[in-house]
């Protein structure tokens, strides 16, 4: 009682004071609930969230295969080039980001913002390319800007380099990124966002074979997307390399000979069917594709009109002109409608059917057989021979020889062409077949059209006297690389034609180009070049007239050499070249000098 | 001046729990800071001595005679904020005062001053329920700093400052529909808050609470890090200085405002409840040295101190396991910074002057 003189009693304020205290205990109790609840019953969730934080997985690249000529130079190699990516999750703030970013790479913002839409699938620490073949400059430009950049980043992936640019493009085609419908279709199931296929030639037919296995990457890293060290990494495997039949000499000389034309040129190798060069011109740089991005390029290349893209050697179609006169000689020989000392009267012109058929000789040939009518390359004989076949076996002919009928070389999008027949006209064209346009097909004109390429085949067999090939790249001496796939070579015209008549049809092209005939700008001192020359009109002279403007013809020659035992078959066509005889047979004459220098 | 009894009255315990929980922050602080420069353990370790210092230094001055002084306290701290808003951008930066060697934050300070200058003002207080003038005088007081604090800005202080007020009109005897009006008020207040005061990103911090995942780069970020650092803790936590979050820089502020979120990540469900319950002891006994006080003053000084205490750990650990927004209060005795410790320091002084002084000199 003494105490309560000196002391005031607190118990109200005190009993408050409790009150607030026990409060504050509960919520104590509820902050311990609430982190039993994160920490326990969501761990699971946060500990894959921090995983995926501080693990980074990457894809090492594995470099493609190589591809070399059939003495090993390379022809497509792979370098090293450095790519720009952005890290979305590690953007504080995107729009911001995105601005820089375009500004420091010189992307447009939209540019960019479509580049990155395309991937957004993938988890936001995968890294995004947004620009690849950087120069030093860029390279060094991002990495002085990292801390405040971390989104950014230079990543180093093996490039698809070739070596010798446009040379054998159209053979060795290129590299595009696959695209997001693609990679949905399952006709690439290994393959993710961001990798490259081969589009056309060598790195389209043997994709499967030139790609690698890439190789992945675990690593740490920190909140500025830094490498922290690796936790597992596995090796990429390179793609297998494959080596072409193509000769590297033969190939750079046929691109030389284009130079400034356009048009294609085929040498091959009749024993085997390889081909040693194969060249459309004009061309392009497939470097150019390589880039990730390049639309403007891309587009323009596309809309060229003199299509640059084009394979012309196996998707040009055209009318084989003269050269099928060779067709119709074999085929007439062998059905028994004449024989090799049949002759015709060329008077420069003859009527069938009431209309005047013309010879390109105005002044005309005067009587003449068939191996000179082949030297001279006489359209009035072979209006004769045409009449005497009808259009069914010509056809059949054509076919024997190859015309009309892929090829089966291993490269992608080859055409089939056409050898007409009146059952065609009728189903296709909707029209009766006339007669007179049999004449007309008996000089490789009308509505037959043939790829350079079948031209080829049909040489070879010629010049094998029957035994046919499928032209392939792909070398097929070496073991360790996939066979060629293909159908296997057809014999049908050794089996069905007579030995003697090749040697007939072949002493024609010898005549033509040795003896002062239509192919003598073909001949080769000691080399025995058989060939045959063929000009196609584009129009008939008589409208040519009319329009008053000269419209050349397109320039074939089409040979081989030697006489016996042949080694080697060229093709050359020349669009708009002029006569045969003189544009395309001293193009194919190199070739065939080129050849002898090199192997002989 | 001292005598014997008095240094007999000083509670050890609490003095043992309030340096024991800055020596645990001290770890917590090595383990997110070590691999940055600036030895920021070392610094605490510094800070720790100095505010033990003064914690004494305060034991000397009766806190009687201190709450004499308070309003020359009070005004010398509100001349202070005032001077830095008006040439703030010579001597200060935000809510610091940079000095050659270290920076203070004043407004840390302002806190002690509120509680002595309160505890004065309801010495007296008699009365069942608190009056009108009472209340508004009270607010006014802590308004003046409130204001001038939130200005700087720094609205996670300026916060703090209302539990001081609030705990003291409790203490005083609120009537319930004085509860209604406070309550109104408030809601007053974050109306014209939100609508004029709050910059984008603190409304965006706000709506995160709500929606932390709807904008993971954004302001939602540093929620998202400091739940993912925390419930990747699990029961027993990765371990000292290996948790992935803290150590790979994904959580924000990590010895400062998330040392928490460090805790939790690295020494998991265990050590989050380890270190709430050393918490709890040291508030229990904080809020029962009340009863040890030999009169009103006493009690409101013992009582704020707790409160404030109390509040900016439970702001802290709410605002970092998200389901507080993120306003810059920092995890009392465990954060990192040298004002801030030494406010809760002098606090905790105050309740020990009070203790030790429960016997009335007769």
């Amino acid at each position: 009682m003494e105490k309560d003189k000196y002391y005031e009693d607190l118990s109200l304020i005190l009993n408050r004071s409790h009150k607030v205290s026990i409060v504050i205990g509960l919520l104590f109790l509820f902050l311990v609930f609430f982190c039993w609840k994160v920490q326990i019953l969501d761990h699971k969730k946060y500990w894959n969230l921090a995983e995926a934080n501080r693990t980074r997985e990457s894809v090492i690249m594995a470099p493609r295969g190589l591809i070399t000529d059939r003495n090993d130079i390379i022809l497509a190699d792979n370098t090293a080039s450095f790519k720009a990516s952005i890290i979305r999750e590690n953007c504080r703030d995107y729009d911001r980001s995105l601005a820089e970013v375009g500004g420091l790479l010189e992307i447009g913002p939209e540019d960019l913002r479509t580049r990155i839409a395309k991937y957004e699938a993938l988890p936001p620490f995968r890294p995004i390319v947004v620009k690849d073949n950087l120069d030093l400059k860029d390279v060094s430009l991002i990495e002085s800007r990292r801390l405040e950049l971390p989104e950014l980043i230079v990543e180093t992936d093996p490039r698809r380099y070739y070596r010798f640019g446009s040379l054998a493009a159209h053979v060795i085609g290129y590299l595009q990124e696959l695209s997001g419908l693609e990679l949905k279709s399952e006709a690439y199931p290994e393959r993710g966002l961001g990798d490259m296929v081969g589009r056309t030639g060598m790195e389209r037919q043997y994709d499967s074979f030139l790609v690698g296995t890439d190789g992945r990457r675990l690593e740490i890293v920190d909140s500025q997307g830094r490498s922290r060290g690796e936790i597992s990494r596995a090796e990429p495997t390179p793609g297998r390399d494959i080596r072409l039949a193509l000769d590297f000499d033969l190939q750079q000389k046929a691109t030389q000979l284009l130079e400034g034309r356009e048009g294609a040129i085929i040498v091959l190798d009749p024993r085997s069917g390889e081909v040693l060069a194969l060249a459309s011109f004009p061309t392009y740089d497939p470097n150019k594709f390589i880039t990730r991005f390049s639309p403007q390029e891309w587009m323009d290349l596309i809309n060229r009109e003199d299509h640059p893209l084009e394979n012309r050697a196996i998707r040009g179609l055209y009318a084989p002109g003269s050269i099928f006169k060779l067709t119709m000689a074999l085929g007439a020989l062998n059905a028994g409608v004449i024989n090799e000392q049949t002759s015709f009267f060329c008077a420069g012109s003859v009527n069938f059917y009431g209309r005047p058929f013309n010879c390109w000789q105005r002044g005309g040939h005067g009587a003449l057989g068939l191996t000179d009518a082949i030297r001279h390359s006489c359209n009035v004989y072979f209006y004769n021979v045409g009449r005497r076949m009808g259009i069914e076996r010509i056809a059949e002919s054509a076919e024997l020889l190859g015309l009309g009928a892929k090829t089966g070389i291993d490269l992608p999008g080859e055409k089939e062409g056409l050898v007409p027949t009146p059952e065609w006209s009728r189903s296709v064209r909707k029209t009766d077949w006339y007669a007179g346009e049999t004449i007309s097909v008996a000089i490789g004109q009308g509505p037959l059209v043939v790829t350079p390429l079948q031209v080829a085949v049909h040489v070879t067999i010629l010049a094998n006297r029957g035994r046919g090939v499928v032209p392939h790249l792909l070398m097929s001496s070496t073991s360790s690389q996939g066979r060629p796939s293909g159908p296997a070579p057809s014999h049908a015209a050794a089996e069905k034609v007579r030995a003697d008549i090749f040697e007939t049809v072949i002493r024609g092209m010898w005549k033509s180009v040795n003896e002062e005939g239509t192919g003598r700008g073909a001949k080769v001192d000691g080399f025995d070049v058989c060939g045959k020359t063929g000009s196609t009109q584009l129009i008939s002279r008589e409208r040519a007239e009319k329009l008053g403007k000269e419209v050349k013809t397109h320039s074939w020659f089409a040979g081989f050499a030697p006489r016996d035992n042949p080694q080697l078959v060229v093709i050359v066509l020349v669009e708009h070249g002029g006569m045969g005889g003189a544009t395309a047979a001293p193009l194919a004459k190199e070739l065939f000098s080129l050849y002898k220098e090199k192997y002989d | 001046m001292i005598d014997r009894r008095l240094i007999e009255n000083i509670d050890w315990f609490l003095i043992g729990l309030l340096v024991l929980n800055s020596l645990l922050g001290v770890v917590v602080i090595y383990s997110a800071s070590h691999y940055v420069p600036g030895n920021y353990h070392v610094r605490q370790l510094f800070f720790i001595g100095a505010s033990l210092l003064a914690l004494f230094v305060l034991l000397l001055v009766d806190y009687q005679v201190l709450m004499t002084f308070s309003f020359y306290f009070y005004g010398a701290v509100v001349f202070v904020l005032l001077m830095m808003l008006v040439f703030g951008r010579f001597i200060s930066k935000g809510s610091w005062i940079k000095l050659r060697y270290f920076q203070i934050q004043p407004s840390e300070l302002a806190k002690i001053a509120l509680i002595l200058v309160l505890a004065h003002l309801f010495a007296e207080y008699k009365r069942k329920h608190v009056s009108a003038t009472a209340v508004l005088t009270s607010s006014g007081l802590v308004a003046l700093p409130f204001l001038l604090v939130a200005m700087q800005p720094d609205l996670g202080t300026a916060v703090s400052f209302l539990p001081l007020l609030l705990g003291s009109l409790i203490l005083a005897g609120l009537r319930r529909n004085a509860v209604v009006w406070i309550l109104l008020l408030a809601l007053l207040a974050g109306v014209a808050g939100w609508n004029f005061y709050l910059k984008d990103y603190q409304k965006k911090r706000l709506a995160t609470v709500v929606f932390p995942s709807r904008d993971p780069q954004g302001a939602g970020y540093h929620i998202l890090q400091s739940k993912i650092a925390i419930g990747s803790g699990g029961f027993l936590g990765k371990g000292f200085a290996r948790g992935s979050q803290s150590q790979l820089k994904f959580l924000p502020a990590r010895h400062t405002d998330f040392v928490f979120s460090v805790i939790g990540e690295e020494f998991g469900f265990i050590g989050v409840v380890g270190i709430l319950f050393l918490y709890y002891l040291f508030l229990w006994r904080l809020f029962r040295s009340a009863g040890k006080s030999r009169d009103r003053a006493g009690v409101y000084v013992t009582f704020m101190v707790s409160l404030m205490i109390a509040f900016q750990l439970l702001v802290n650990v709410a605002m970092v396991i998200g389901i507080f927004p993120i306003v810059g209060i920092p995890l009392p005795l465990l954060s990192y910074g040298g004002s801030s410790l030494l406010a809760n320091y002098l606090g905790v002084g105050l309740v020990l002057n009070v203790k030790m002084r429960r016997f009335a000199n007769i």
